[in-house]
């Protein structure tokens, strides 16, 4: 991997590029309803962007997977009904100062959207964007990122990641998209420069891997091999199925897909964000439901997360973001959980007749 | 066109097969399409009414037919009901085929046992007149088909048709308390129905569909009689949105109805968790 020096002023300079030529570029903002608080945002300028606050409430997810977005117009005429399409070709845009876990994120979503069949309103925007992520210095005690096969100093999904050094960065030249927005910017990194770097994403490391050990790879075995344990129905039993958890996770990508009309004769087919934890997710229209309780539907987040996702794409469907638990209004805590689950695990605690 | 986008189709023909349940003939607007559009029996699509939304139903009619294809529902839900509403000429979408399909290679040269209840004939049907078709390539062909009663049973002129084959054993049932006073079939359950028709299980195999509890009773019966597990076809349905392996809810654990299956062998069907 090749390595570039940019000064806070370079970094500067190559924002008011972008922007100048009409580039998207999003950014970590401070919230206009809450100043402690973060959000990715688009921004106008370098000094809108609020780097190294802390975590943005909501994850990247919503620039590939908007909360709702238009697949098709349809117009019913005299003759029939008439279909526009909507573009699967997206604006360029640059995403600057994002964390690993959310950049990880997007990496997952990718091979669920390319499962196949190719989601080319997904992949239109994500062939569209160039993320540059901050070696992350954000960390706090529900962050697990470290026990997941990422860490705050992961370049899973980045083209560019950048490490605070002295005046400026260390730019980390993942990928040839990244090599590219750089070009003409910045200058040859001293190894002095990239020793302290490298320094830094030791030590990023080290802050986040007391908070939970690594998931053993057995783990997601042992998960299959209990569908039917007890313990599923004792652990949801503070879940209140509001799918907070699901709407701020970086790698949760399930939608509902309705109609909505504009007017008698014309409307919009949309995708909306869902989640596997609310009681009409899998409801039959006969009133049959496969997951009828929180419990079936909790055990689905759990498995689908570490154990089924795992299964077709071989990695894990969390990025240890830590914000279900901070969002859920029930305390239910992922890393307790997980880590309660994988001592049982390693107990070899299994249901008779499994 | 995104992966999301259906094709529009023509209603030709709508058949009223019960007083709820609804068969509509589908054509292509785009010729073009009419004719490149293959699928295989037991796949399932995304029918939409514009407004209303989408909803999963399997195709109904045998891929030896091609230039239209049918679909029977049941008005329960609102796609249901607005599809119930449309006429004769009237536009609706379709995204598919998807999905798997049964084995009709394999099945080639062997005998067939289809048994079904209720509208799980729907996609049996399409696999009916799939072999049918190309009757000579099969041994012998038995169907098994029940309702709760008479009025219940669909497709019924084709069910006249196939009892008057001489190269198809019918048998038609309905639960006590169902039938009429002309009924002539047999007043019992499947699984009863089968036990009286089926002898053996030698180069045989069962494909069979219906309402969960049929199922849960009718292989044990097929169980007995010799069945072994990988020759015993069945097909899963469960709320979708997609059908592409995305929205994420039909999955039966590690198993998605939309892309492992719909269709599975009972020994398949087995090892899945018990979440359907």
């Amino acid at each position: 991997m090749t390595h570039k020096y940019l000064s806070q002023q370079g970094l500067a300079s190559l924002v008011g590029e972008l922007l100048a030529a009409g580039t998207r570029v999003i950014a970590p903002v401070r919230a206009k309803d809450d100043a402690e608080q973060v959000d990715y945002q688009l921004i106008d300028s370098f000094a809108d962007a609020a780097f190294g606050v802390r975590l943005p409430r909501r994850s990247l997810k919503e620039f590939f997977l908007p909360a709702t977005e238009v697949l098709l117009h349809y117009k019913q005429t005299k003759s029939g009904v008439e279909i526009r399409e909507v573009p699967t070709v997206a604006p360029p845009q640059v995403i600057l100062g994002a964390t690993p876990c959310d950049v990880a994120g997007l990496a997952a979503v990718d091979k669920v959207m390319n499962w196949d069949y190719r989601d080319e309103l997904w992949f239109g925007r994500r062939d569209a964007t160039t993320i540059v992520s901050f070696l992350c210095n954000i960390m706090d005690a529900t962050c697990f990122c470290t026990a997941l096969g990422l860490g705050p100093e992961s370049f899973t999904g980045s083209d560019v990641m950048l490490a605070p050094v002295d005046g400026g960065y260390l730019a980390y030249l993942v990928t040839e998209r990244g090599e590219a927005l750089l070009k003409g910017h910045g200058e040859e990194a001293s190894s002095e420069t990239i020793a302290h770097a490298d320094a830094a994403r030791k030590e990023a490391r080290s802050k986040v891997e007391p908070n939970l050990e690594a998931i053993p790879a057995e783990f997601s075995t042992w998960l299959a091999s209990n569908f039917d344990n007890p313990l599923w129905k004792t652990i949801a039993l503070r879940c209140h199925g509001c799918g907070a958890c699901a709407a701020v996770c970086p790698t949760c990508h399930c939608f509902d897909i309705v109609d909505e009309h504009i007017s008698t004769d014309e409307g919009v087919r949309r995708r909306n964000w869902d989640s596997c934890q609310t009681s009409l997710f899998t409801l039959h229209a006969s009133g049959h439901n496969p997951r009828a309780s929180q419990s079936e539907r909790f055990r689905q987040r759990i498995q689908h997360k570490f154990s089924i996702y795992p299964s077709r794409f071989g990695e894990l469907l969390c990025t240890g973001c830590g914000r279900c638990s901070r969002a859920c209004p029930g305390g239910m805590d992922l890393p307790t959980i997980v880590s309660e689950l994988v001592t049982l695990s390693q107990a070899k605690t299994e249901v008779s007749g499994q | 066109m995104n992966i999301y986008q259906p094709h529009l189709m023509r209603i030709r023909e709508i058949t009223d097969e019960t007083v709820d349940t609804r068969t509509l003939k589908l054509e292509f607007e785009d010729p073009g399409l009419a004719g490149q559009f293959q699928f295989a029996a037991g796949q399932f699509g995304e029918y939409s009414v514009f407004g209303e939304g989408e909803s999963t139903f399997c195709i109904a009619s045998p891929p030896t037919r091609s230039g239209y294809i049918e679909c029977s529902f049941k008005a329960t839900g609102k796609v249901t009901q607005a599809l119930r509403r449309l006429s004769v000429g009237d536009t609706v979408g379709f995204r598919g085929p998807y999905g798997n399909h049964f084995p009709l290679d394999e099945m080639k040269g062997h005998s067939i046992v289809f048994i079904a209840g209720g509208i799980g004939l729907a996609p049996v049907r399409a696999v009916i007149w799939n072999v049918l078709d190309l009757r000579d390539q099969f041994k012998d062909v038995t169907i098994i088909y029940g309702a709760r009663s008479v009025g219940d049973l669909v497709y019924k002129r084709e069910l006249e048709e196939w009892g008057k084959r001489p190269d198809v054993k019918l048998c038609l049932a309905v639960d006590p308390g169902g039938e009429t006073p002309e009924w002539k079939g047999l007043v019992a359950r499947i699984p009863t129905a089968v036990e009286q028709t089926v002898t053996t299980a030698e180069d045989t195999f069962a494909v069979i569909c219906g309402p969960p509890i049929m199922i849960k009773f009718t292989l044990p019966v097929l169980d007995k009689l010799g069945f072994p597990g990988d020759r015993i076809y069945t097909t899963l349905e469960n709320r979708m949105k997609c059908g592409l392996g995305k929205c994420g809810r039909c999955n039966i654990g590690p198993t998605y109805v939309c892309k492992d299956g719909p269709v599975f062998t009972a020994a398949q069907m087995r090892k899945l968790p018990q979440e359907f």
